[in-house]
């Protein structure tokens, strides 16, 4: 069977879509993003509690006391674990995504329901856009778009168009043929025919699919986030790269909060919306016309009043928001020296070094008048974010052995500043309770104890490859364990849940880790060094970032950090607690007379 | 007033155009639709040719299958024809653009449906003026017209309402209402009461005639039930496999089926709702008797039975001005009740 190529094709027209049509992208890039700030800032201006109400009375409206109560309940909790800002990021991203692709579905669900060629050609199409991994097309995604929220959006509308389209083309073909027909025969034109008889009763399923693509969007904000969609997904995706359950269920709980508003919201308004939905409405009402009180609680305004109300609350609370100017989002504040307002964005992973080593130079750099914007991403998407110059430089990459993939694609487009932390290792380890073994030679003969697995992390990750090809053979382990794929979450959740239990487990690891502070743990000694020589921390800049800033560019190339201030920050990090990685960075460098002035000079 | 003709109308279904029109030339030579159907070509009518006369209700009757409701489709353009015209008020609807079509469905010919079709999302007013609304009359005129139409077919007071509140034939009523509401001369009904019980499809079937009376519109109407076609028709075209088998008077096809296609299927119909006193009636040999009953020659044998069975003599048949027509023997009433065609009963006597 000879090898199609097909990999390599995808490749090569990636790269001559992103020479072509990098005006085409870069117009939707912005014309996205705009959508995007304009529905942020309305809804991040007014303060969470006045919003909250707003949603809240929007729900009463349309559903009822209950529901409002209910709404503003579940909205008050999503403020107080501190996830406000990252709710209305998630909030807008998911409706910017449902707006536009509503835009695209509808129409072509009209289109695919009048043409039955249409509707066979789209069927593939919209079967291959629901399954294929959004993974697989988001990195392409951010090569054509950037990293930040619009790979993001578009991945959730790749993901939430199907059943739009779907929706919208069963909805009109559904309606009753023999209605269509009654139309042609008193004579109506195929568009009458659409907008008098086929949308209005399609509505009840349309609307279903509104709400279809609302959910498939807010099940896509952890994917969002992992290319720096930010947001709940944010949240999410840092918590389950650091095994904080706490998190990862406050940020969950927060969606779950916002999808069921969603979902019952749309769900009344799509009663509203359609003809026969406002008549079993009007039904209910006049059955319970006859108590007063029913009458009371029953009360529901027309649509379009209840619109224009949200509208001007929003435009009120949006105007008070600004007047008030409470500032509290000022993280611009431009410091004295050379930056002159400059804007600096910093990529990273969400890993322990590198949120500590961002945070760290965020803060330096705002000192020195730069304007620094962070955005966390998956490995991936930063490298590919990084090679197309949407981030200016990360911090933690890990060469040349760990991250060895991404600079053989996209060296050429990176700037190597150095190295700031080494060396890093590559190691297995078990937990201390586990007496017997010390080195990888121990191992050997114990694979009954240990289930005869070593719990892996990533297949692709580099680590993997050596363990499997190289540590395993000289060690003489192989056929006696078996290195499980899975992934970095997964095998700190399995340490944790063993190192609970006191139940003996091999895992892969490196260092610096914060597991090495969370559990007490036996690094395996590698007599034989197949593990190789220890990685270096680098930061690595996009092309020409070093011509473009000289300054920074020079303060990257000298920075260092010991293992006792790394440890140090981190353990601050962990301390002040997440959302406030700022503020702990400026009690560290309080605590640390002079390190500030060391690593940037004026 | 207008006049409907149908004009060696074809509607064959194929794969390919060409297939089609192929299929139409061996039709028209005879060709059996079975034969067709090997080669994926269905036809549904066959050479179908008749004429409506202005006020007439022109019944097509046949099993489903037959090609009935193609038939009729075909006659307010919502399908082509594959061959053949349609001619109405001596335009040829086949002839025109969508456009031109349209306009003539919007203001000259209205349709009652099977299932009543009516839209789900308007009220009984807001569908009765439907017609009116595609045609552009003003919102005022069309509920002033539609409430009319409604009046008219015993909805007053039911504007309001919403279709799913209402009954069947209620539901058809407001149906029947949306026809006419459009003062369109050419009513077409495809099986508008079979979907009703039996009651109510024979009190639909009165109002029908009562309104008929009153408006003389031209109407085709469609059923497979041929109790119901003999009752309303003035005149009734039977179908099968596509084609018209017999057109006739419904006495015509009773009485003188034209194979045995059809006389099978006049085996179930009830002879004495149909059949009159005309068809029974023998000259009167010498006086008539003074006392005997007098009907008119539509009286329907139905009526006839009991007037005879009262008295010892023979019923006497009259013109409405009053000369003498005939008389009605027992023998030969019974003998037609019971299936015999009324020569078979002169031979016999």
């Amino acid at each position: 069977m000879p090898r199609l190529p097909l990999g390599s094709w995808v490749d090569s027209s990636v790269d001559w879509l992103q020479a072509q049509f990098s005006w085409l992208f870069d117009a939707v890039s912005s014309g996205i993003t705009g959508l995007y700030d304009g529905i942020d800032a309305v809804l991040s201006a007014p303060q969470p509690l006045l919003l909250a109400g707003i949603l809240a009375v929007a729900a009463w409206w349309l559903r009822g006391l209950a529901a409002g109560l209910l709404a503003f309940a579940g909205l008050v909790l999503v403020d107080s674990v501190q996830l406000w800002d990252e709710a209305m990021a998630t909030l807008s991203l998911v409706l910017v995504a449902t707006l536009v692709t509503l835009v695209i579905a509808v129409p072509l669900g009209i289109w695919a329901a009048r043409s039955k060629t249409v509707s066979a050609v789209l069927r593939p199409v919209l079967d291959f856009m629901q399954t294929m991994p959004a993974m697989v097309y988001l990195i392409p995604g951010i090569i054509f778009f950037g990293v930040g929220v619009v790979p993001g959006i578009i991945a959730t509308i790749v993901f939430a168009l199907p059943p739009g389209v779907r929706m919208t083309e069963l909805g009109i073909r559904q309606v009753d043929a023999e209605l269509v027909e009654a139309a042609e025969a008193f004579g109506t034109t195929p568009r009458d025919t659409l907008l008098r008889v086929q949308l209005p009763l399609a509505v009840p399923t349309i609307m279903a699919g509104v709400n279809q693509v609302i959910m498939l969007g807010l099940s896509m904000v952890v994917i969002a986030g992992m290319v720096g969609g930010g947001g709940l997904g944010g949240a999410v995706y840092r918590a389950i790269g650091n095994v904080d359950i706490g998190l990862g269920f406050e940020a969950g709980v927060s969606i779950v909060v916002l999808a069921m508003y969603l979902d019952r919201m749309t769900g009344a308004l799509g009663r509203q919306v359609s003809p026969l939905g406002r008549r079993a409405l009007a039904k209910a009402r006049a059955a319970t016309a006859r108590r007063r009180t029913a009458q009371l609680w029953a009360h529901r305004p027309q649509p379009v009043t209840a619109l224009v109300g949200i509208v001007v609350l929003a435009l009120v609370a949006g105007g008070a928001g600004f007047l008030g100017g409470s500032g509290t989002t000022s993280t611009t504040a431009a410091g004295p020296g050379g930056g002159h307002g400059k804007k600096v964005s910093i990529g990273y992973i969400p890993w322990d070094e590198g949120i500590a080593s961002t945070y760290l130079w965020k803060e330096l750099l705002e000192r020195r008048g730069y304007e620094v914007e962070t955005k966390q991403l998956e490995a991936g998407a930063l490298y590919t974010g990084l090679a197309g110059g949407q981030i200016d430089f990360q911090t933690d990459a890990w060469l040349p052995v760990t991250h060895a993939q991404y600079l053989e694609k996209y060296g050429n487009k990176l700037e190597d500043l150095g190295s700031w932390y080494g060396p890093t290792s590559l190691e297995l380890s078990v937990p201390s309770y586990v007496k017997d073994v010390k080195s990888l030679a121990d191992l050997k003969g114990k694979g009954d104890r240990f289930k005869g697995r070593i719990v892996g992390i990533e297949p692709s990750a580099g680590m993997m490859g050596i363990l499997k090809d190289k540590v395993l053979k000289e060690y003489g382990l192989e056929g006696e364990y078996e290195v499980v794929d899975g992934s970095t979450p997964g095998m700190l959740a399995e340490l944790k849940r063993a190192y609970e239990r006191k139940e003996p487990v091999v895992v892969t690891l490196w260092s610096p880790h914060w597991a090495y502070s969370a559990h007490e743990l036996t690094k395996l000694a590698d007599p034989k060094g197949v593990w190789g020589e220890g990685d270096g921390v680098h930061t690595l800049a996009r092309k020409g970032f070093g011509a473009d800033n000289p300054e920074v560019s020079a303060w990257l190339k000298d920075f260092e950090l010991t293992e006792k201030q790394l440890t140090g920050l981190e353990a601050e990090i962990q301390e002040t607690g997440k959302g406030k990685e700022q503020q702990a960075v400026r009690t560290w460098l309080d605590a640390q007379p002079g390190l500030a002035e060391r690593l940037a000079p004026q | 007033m207008s006049r409907l003709q149908a004009d060696h109308l074809f509607k064959v279904f194929g794969r390919r155009p060409a297939d089609e029109s192929d299929a139409v030339r061996a039709l028209a030579a005879g060709a059996d639709r079975e034969e067709l159907r090997e080669d994926g070509v269905t036809a549904a009518v066959v050479d179908a040719s008749f004429v409506v006369e202005p006020g007439q209700i022109f019944v097509v009757m046949g099993l489903s299958g037959s090609g009935k409701s193609t038939l009729l489709r075909m006659l307010n353009g919502l399908l082509e024809p594959t061959a053949g015209r349609v001619l109405f008020d001596g335009d040829d609807l086949t002839a025109l653009s969508p456009r031109a079509l349209r306009e003539v469905r919007s203001r000259r010919v209205s349709m009652v449906f099977q299932h009543f079709a009516l839209f789900p999302h308007r009220t009984v007013l807001e569908n009765a003026g439907y017609g009116l609304e595609v045609q552009g009359v003003p919102r005022a005129e069309r509920e002033k017209r539609a409430a009319e139409a409604l009046e008219l077919c015993g909805l007053a007071g039911w504007e309001k309402s919403w279709p799913d509140e209402l009954s069947g034939g209620m539901q058809q009523r407001v149906g029947l209402a949306r026809a006419l509401a459009t003062d369109a001369d050419l009513l077409l009904m495809d099986e508008s009461f079979s979907a009703l019980d039996p009651l109510i499809r024979r009190d639909m079937q009165d109002q029908l005639l009562v309104l008929q009376k009153q408006l003389k519109k031209t109407i085709v109407f469609i059923t497979h039930d041929l109790n119901e076609a003999m009752r309303i028709g003035d005149r009734v075209a039977v179908m099968r496999g596509g084609r018209i088998v017999q057109l006739g008077t419904a006495e015509d096809i009773l009485v003188r089926p034209a194979d045995d296609y059809v006389a099978s299927f006049i085996q179930d119909v009830d002879r004495s709702r149909v059949l009159t006193a005309s068809a029974v009636m023998t000259a009167a040999e010498g006086p008539v008797d003074p006392d005997a009953p007098v009907v008119g020659p539509d009286t329907l044998l139905a009526d006839l039975c009991a007037l005879a069975a009262a008295g010892p003599h023979p019923v006497t048949v009259r013109d409405p001005g009053g000369s003498a027509l005939g008389v009605v023997h027992k023998e030969k009433l019974l003998a037609v009740m019971g299936g015999l065609t009324p020569e078979e009963v002169t031979l016999r006597a």
